[in-house]
């Protein structure tokens, strides 16, 4: 007996349209794309926020930034660079150099914006956390603020305590929090003097 | 006892059946209380089925002019040894020794019950009743061996299969002999291209379509099955019996696909075809998920189980049909089945372990740049990544459970509610990436489900003009 319509195209016709339905709401629905976050280009402008305060929000905002100029000239993504500067290991010339350019591009691009706090926050904040003693500090603290800006750039500090950095000592360090403090505070300290030298050295 | 034998010996076949894939849910427990490894854990499905797969036709080969009362008894009465046997191991070895055990065990008892089935409730009765039973153990197996393992412990699965084996004896023993199986005539046809059988004894070739197309097909409902419970167990964390109630959906998909194909009255090969459609769709519809909502994974698995609802018993009786020795083609569809389920796990396993892991980079990736851009301090960041660095290296190769991370990060009480928000935001990269890494596997099991429409649908070979 032959079959009828029903029965020949019946249950295809119903199964294409359970199919296309199901299918159809999924990609609707962002079927295609429920993916883990793409990392952006590093050589688009990135906005870089902090919800740290004085010295640790500008270094947090100077590594962000500089991680990411350095990325751009690795041709790696933010996220790819930082991954690979977290695992033990010696470090390649051409990631220090490319980390120690953005880290220097970052200030000039935080200087540009008006971005950086005058020298006297930093040396104040600097003078907390110093382990120099009472009397240094007394002495230091007892120079007007106004001098001190006057005397000294914030731009010119940082680039002079990032040229100093050993950045290859400090990224095999990164575990050691009190080490790398330290490490940082002696470059920002004789960033600090030789600014200092070079102001006299001029006004001499 | 004479009224029980039936539904004793139906659901004997079924438990042989779930077999199959009872054991999928309870893998990672089984991983971690034997102590043992990935690639070993996988031999406890692979095992089972392989030797299913291979021994079922020499089987029936040799034992079918046996009494199936006896084969049966003996089968079952083995089934459930070995059954205890996987209870108790406790070592991989052993349990992979046990469940091949339990799987020669299995088939005989599944040889066995056939004809003991259709002695009982006649033929056309007992065969539906030997086919649904399996197509029911086949598509519950996966949720009862979750639950269980989820309820009591993964040795629970095969505790329970001993006293319903152990009835099942005395139930097979209580069937009254049958006569051995009728010869036909030299002159009877093969059923499926009009040649004649060979001379002797009936023994009509195995029908080569319906049992490649059920090979395919079962290699496909194993994408489906066992990658999605590893998907929900492994890459979205959830609980055995979460993962176990989640993939109900296809037995009870399953159960409606009888009334909808009574209802519309397709041919059988029409009824095979849009059932592989349908596998198939439900495939691409897991591969493509919109989020890790156990929710969107409902409609897809409609599909899956309405596909397996119309195609695995219609294979299976037509695999059958009118075929000599019956008990022999039996065993070729059974042969079919669990070689399929060899060569889907086979075919899939490299493609979703690599995927997995090529996964961890942009997962990696994805949680840096939420960590980076958090809104914490930058101490607070520097101890959460510390933490979850720790972590990561911890669960190599597994999806990591970041909570743990959050409470070692020791967060002060202020950045708890932005690190809650990060917490959150960090598993919905895991379950992405997760998701992402079974997609692959997921359309390849479409394919697998696609090349069983196509085996359906290739035009037939004739063997002779008159034929046609």
């Amino acid at each position: 007996m032959k079959r009828d319509l029903r029965g020949v195209a019946g249950l295809p016709a119903v199964a294409l349209v359970l199919v296309a339905g199901v299918l159809g709401v999924q990609v609707a629905a962002g079927g295609g794309s429920f993916e883990p976050l793409k990392p952006a280009d590093a050589c688009a402008e990135r906005v870089v926020t902090t919800q740290s305060e004085g010295i640790e929000g500008l270094t947090e905002r100077l590594v962000l930034i500089g991680i990411n100029e350095a990325a751009c000239t690795l041709g790696l993504s933010r996220e790819a660079l930082t991954l690979e500067l977290a695992q033990p290991g010696e470090r390649t010339d051409e990631e220090i150099d490319a980390l120690r350019e953005g880290l220097k591009s970052a200030v000039r691009q935080l200087e540009e914006d008006g971005e950086l706090p005058p020298p006297s926050e930093l040396v104040n904040e600097a003078l907390d956390t110093s382990d120099m003693n009472g009397f240094q500090k007394a002495a230091i603290r007892a120079i007007p603020d106004a001098m001190i800006d006057a005397s000294l750039d914030t731009d010119d500090i940082l680039l002079r305590a990032i040229d100093d950095l050993d950045l290859r000592d400090l990224l095999a360090n990164l575990d050691n929090e009190d080490d790398l403090n330290k490490q940082i505070q002696d470059a920002v300290t004789q960033a600090v003097k030789d600014s200092l030298l070079d102001r006299l050295s001029d006004l001499l | 006892m004479r009224r029980a034998v039936g539904p004793l010996l139906a659901v004997t076949v079924a438990l042989v059946l779930a077999d199959s894939a009872i054991v999928t849910l309870a893998l990672p427990d089984i991983l971690q209380h034997l102590d043992t490894s990935v690639a070993q854990v996988a031999w406890v499905l692979i095992s089972f089925n392989l030797v299913l797969g291979l021994v079922a036709v020499p089987t029936a080969v040799v034992f079918h002019r046996a009494q199936p009362r006896i084969l049966g008894a003996i089968g079952i009465a083995v089934f459930a040894a070995a059954s205890a046997w996987c209870a108790v191991a406790q070592s991989i070895e052993i349990l992979n020794a046990a469940r091949c055990l339990q799987a020669l065990g299995g088939a005989l008892a599944l040889v066995g019950c056939l004809e003991l089935l259709i002695d009982v409730y006649g033929e056309r009765r007992g065969l539906a009743a030997w086919i649904t039973a399996g197509v029911v153990g086949t598509a519950a197996g996966p949720v009862a061996g979750g639950l269980l393992t989820q309820a009591i412990s993964w040795q629970a699965i095969f505790v329970v299969q001993v006293p319903f084996a152990v009835l099942a004896v005395p139930a097979a023993l209580a069937v009254r002999d049958v006569p051995n199986v009728p010869e036909l005539p030299p002159e009877a046809d093969d059923p499926d291209d009009g040649e004649p059988a060979q001379q002797g004894p009936a023994r009509h070739r195995p029908a080569i379509r319906h049992n490649l197309t059920l090979a395919l097909l079962s290699a496909a409902l194993t994408a489906a099955l066992f990658l999605l419970v590893l998907l929900l167990v492994d890459g979205w964390r959830h609980s055995p019996a979460t993962a176990a109630v989640t993939v109900s959906v296809v037995a009870l998909a399953a159960l409606a696909a009888r009334p909808l194909a009574r209802l519309l009255d397709p041919s059988p090969e029409v009824e095979v075809a849009v059932g592989s459609f349908l596998v198939a769709g439900g495939l691409v519809g897991l591969a493509l998920l919109p989020s890790a909502e156990l929710a969107w994974t409902i409609a897809p698995q409609a599909l899956v189980g309405l596909g397996l609802g119309l195609t695995v018993d219609q294979l299976t009786a037509q695999a059958m049909h009118l075929r000599l020795p019956r008990v022999e083609h039996a065993a070729w569809t059974i042969g079919a089945r669990h070689l399929g389920v060899v060569l889907g796990l086979a075919i899939l396993t490299p493609i979703f372990v690599s995927d997995l892991q090529d996964a961890q980079v942009p997962a990696q990736e994805a949680i840096t740049s939420l960590v980076l851009d958090a809104p914490l301090t930058a101490q607070d960041k520097v101890a959460l990544a510390k933490a979850l660095g720790d972590e990561l290296k911890n669960q190599q190769g597994e999806v990591p459970d970041l909570h743990s991370a959050f409470v070692a990060a020791d967060l002060p009480a202020d950045a708890r509610p932005a690190a809650a928000e990060l917490e959150r935001a960090l598993n919905d990269q895991l379950e992405r990436a997760a998701t992402r890494a079974f997609r692959d596997s997921f359309l390849v099991g479409a394919g697998l489900a696609l090349l069983a429409l196509l085996a359906m649908v290739a035009p037939r070979r004739r063997s002779s003009p008159e034929d046609s």
